[in-house]
């Protein structure tokens, strides 16, 4: 291996580790925003208990959330049915439960298992694949 | 906070220009190609100057028709965006500097600060540049007179709808 070869590779090496730490990072914040989740489903009004839950928190103006989000979630519960209840939070209508939340951006979407124990926080835009991978990775899920 | 115009400001083109500026300096960093960080800190320079996104012209004439990315756009100040953009030039020139000067730590330790910086608000909504901005504003400091949009956190992104 020439020297050249050897230097972009420490490089790169490099630079997966700085961009691994930041990862992290961003891995403990969303740990945080977990724990925050943690019981607060039961201050929801008209949610249905022992049932897996997406908390979605959107706002009027949100393009993403029109154009991606809601479909997606659409799309999601005709493919689950009444498996999964959706419950959408505007966050400019209640702000206290967005703070309560740790919400800092929309769309923000949280997955809660059956017991309420919050197990996923996506921040922006998630497809419904990926809600659907996390979804059924819930021992209590079944559609 | 007080009540004031805000405009229309496109996030997505915002959010363009930062993942430029995460690519070209992480490219530069891992071929040692200190020319690419000055590029950088020249196109960021261009767009404090002309009060635009450096990259934006990317997503304006290909990103945007093409599809490839969608306008998110929120009533926002432009000034803190603009603020935080000559900031980041400021680090990105010193670096670049400090790298063509032969001090190599210091020239990326600078531009992996613009990295993190930039993934912060592209990946997380928060701006540190714009909650500099908000903070010298509350200071009183001249030439710093928005306030953040109401019910938004200085720095963050705005929840749309929030200040309608």
């Amino acid at each position: 291996m020439s020297a050249d070869t050897m230097f972009i590779v420490l490089r790169f090496g490099l630079a997966v580790a700085i961009i691994a730490v930041g990862l992290f990072a961003y891995w403990l914040f969303n740990q945080r925003l977990l724990g925050r989740a943690q019981n607060q489903a039961l201050a929801l009004v008209g949610v249905l208990p022992n049932k897996p839950m997406i908390v979605y928190f959107t706002t009027p103006d949100c393009a993403p959330c029109k154009t991606i989000q809601r479909p997606a979630l659409s799309k999601l519960m005709s493919l689950t049915g009444d498996s999964v209840q959706v419950v959408e939070i505007d966050a400019t209508q209640r702000p206290d439960l967005a703070k309560r939340w740790g919400v800092m951006s929309v769309p923000t979407t949280f997955l809660l298992d059956a017991r309420g124990e919050a197990r996923y926080v996506n921040n922006g835009v998630t497809r419904v694949e990926k809600l659907m991978e996390q979804l059924q990775t819930f021992s209590d899920f079944e559609i | 906070m007080t009540s004031q115009t805000l405009q229309k400001v496109d996030h997505s083109a915002l959010k363009a220009n930062q993942l430029f500026i995460i690519s070209l300096n992480i490219i530069a960093f891992i071929l040692g190609l200190p020319v690419i960080a000055a590029f950088v800190a020249l196109m960021m320079g261009i767009g404090s100057a002309l009060k635009t996104p450096g990259f934006g012209f990317i997503y304006k004439s290909i990103l945007k028709p093409q599809g490839w990315m969608k306008p998110d756009v929120l009533d926002d100040n432009p000034e803190p965006h603009r603020f935080a953009q000559f900031v980041g030039f400021l680090f990105m020139t010193g670096g670049s500097v400090a790298l063509f000067a032969g001090s190599a730590v210091l020239g990326w330790t600078l531009v992996w600060i613009v990295v993190a910086l930039a993934a912060l608000n592209a990946f997380g909504g928060f701006c540190v540049g714009c909650a500099m901005y908000y903070w010298f504003a509350r200071l009183n400091v001249p030439g710093f007179g928005k306030q953040p949009p109401v019910g938004t956190f200085p720095g963050m992104k705005p929840k749309a709808g929030a200040n309608v």
